[in-house]
């Protein structure tokens, strides 16, 4: 081969230069007469011109290449600063954020749906735990209830004192005094609060001695909150006790022994009751004791049938020990539930106390 | 020289084989159309048509015009690719 004799060296070397340039000038040529051909063909075959139209649409989309302006010949941000008035709220809007603006405005599209959604949710919430300091099944519900109690001392200031749900609950006292509880026809709960049909003398008393108590007229149940709870008067839980537990019903736990301190801890001791009444099940679990600060002694447990005035006084001494031991025991708390849920054999009752006591 | 002639005759008779030569048309056609080239020269033709008048235009008459000026129009960037690529054929494949 006589490539072999040629070394890269200066007269072969633009040899081999001259080589390679004509190469690439055949390379061109080919390209070139490729473009003739197809041309020609396209003017033969009459396509060739298709592209074009009469002078006058050729002017008006002809390129446009001044500053300021896009290919053709718009101004891009031109309507970036003007505002556009809303047909719905009427107000003034910026052009770029008028269709987001729209579209929450006219309550359509994705989004809107959505936030409406979560707002009902959470005003569900707010006026629920209000009307009645119902449990909702959340963890939190010891600062939530607290909030909401805030909350709801400040927009109670705000209803006025004839609301039909104070005269509702108040006729209620007043007329239904003297039947019976079974002929109320009220189920038991579906999700919240305490339907006082399905408990005990005993379970009811110990619920009343923490809680207010009173009966709400349209959800028939009663109502969870603190002993002295704006919503309701005094009048109303000392009748509410006397329907329930009969004319030798008790008075109210007394303001004076239950420490200051333990305005907190009673929504905690509310929210457990509830928790655990809403539960039903034979099974204490540990979140009970794990969530709850509120606690009674051992000795509740000792003395579930104790007359209604001394067990009163116990649970209201207790709740006051109770809220200087914070953290004391899980166990106690079973036999909160166990005093509640009166079906359990007390036999069990120290078997599951010293389950727990194991657990702590 | 003969020498040399047939010396090019092996070297293109290498490129076509390998299928080089293919490549290098293929590429340098997908270049050209990328930069342009080839819309200005579908426009020369355009004119050269509207001269000669489109009935009776032929391809030598289209050949001649856009030969000389697609050579010159190339751009030098795509020039310079091409005679790389080239050369290292070579340098790879001649010995």
């Amino acid at each position: 081969m006589k490539m072999e004799d040629m070394p890269l060296s200066g007269p072969d070397n633009t040899r081999l230069e001259a080589l390679v340039h004509d190469i690439y000038s055949e390379l061109v040529d080919d390209a070139c007469l490729g473009l003739c051909f197809e041309v020609h063909r396209a003017v033969k075959q009459g396509y060739f011109f298709l592209d074009e139209t009469d002078q006058e649409s050729m002017k008006e989309f002809e390129i446009v290449d001044q500053p300021g302006v896009d290919i053709f010949g718009q101004v891009y941000n031109q309507w970036k600063n003007k505002e556009c008035e809303c047909p719905n709220c009427k107000r003034l809007i910026a052009a770029s954020r008028f269709a987001p603006h729209l579209e929450k405005c006219l309550g359509m599209g994705r989004n809107s749906s959505r936030i409406a959604n979560r707002r009902l949710a959470s005003n569900n919430n707010m006026s629920k735990s209000e009307s009645d300091q119902e449990d909702n099944d959340d963890l939190n519900d010891n600062d939530w209830s607290y909030g909401a109690e805030k909350k709801a001392k400040k927009r109670k200031s705000d209803k006025s004192q004839n609301s039909p749900r104070r005269s509702k609950s108040i006729k209620h006292k007043n007329g239904d005094l003297g039947s019976g509880v079974s002929t109320e026809p009220y189920k038991y709960n579906y999700n919240t609060g305490i339907s006082y049909e399905t408990l005990g003398p005993d379970e009811v008393r110990s619920l009343l001695t923490t809680q207010c108590g009173v009966i709400s007229e349209h959800t028939k149940k009663m109502c969870t909150r603190s002993p002295r709870c704006p919503q309701h008067s005094d009048e109303q839980r000392r009748a509410v006790r006397v329907f329930l537990l009969g004319p030798s019903a008790p008075s109210l736990p007394d303001p004076d022994a239950v420490v200051e301190s333990e305005s907190f801890d009673i929504p905690d001791g509310q929210t457990l009751m509830s928790r655990l009444q809403w539960e039903d099940s034979p099974d204490i679990s540990p979140t009970d004791s794990a969530s709850s600060k509120a606690s009674t002694n051992h000795s509740d447990s000792k003395r579930p049938k104790k007359k209604k005035r001394t067990s009163l006084g116990l649970n209201s001494g207790v709740v006051v020990g109770g809220g200087g031991g914070g953290g004391s025991s899980s166990s106690s708390q079973s036999n909160i539930s166990l005093s509640i849920k009166k079906k359990r054999p007390k036999l069990s009752a120290p078997s599951i106390s010293s389950i727990y006591d194991d657990l702590n | 020289m003969s020498k040399e002639s047939r010396m090019r005759a092996t070297v293109n008779q290498k490129l076509a084989e390998m299928g080089e030569r293919e490549r290098l048309k293929e590429l340098l056609r997908a270049k050209l159309t990328e930069c342009g080239w080839k819309d200005q020269m579908k426009a020369h033709c355009k004119e050269v048509i509207k001269e000669k008048g489109l009935e009776h235009v032929t391809v030598e008459d289209l050949v001649v015009e856009i030969t000389p000026k697609g050579r010159a129009l190339v751009p030098d960037s795509v020039k310079k690719e091409l005679l790389h690529r080239i050369r290292a054929f070579l340098a790879q494949h001649a010995t």
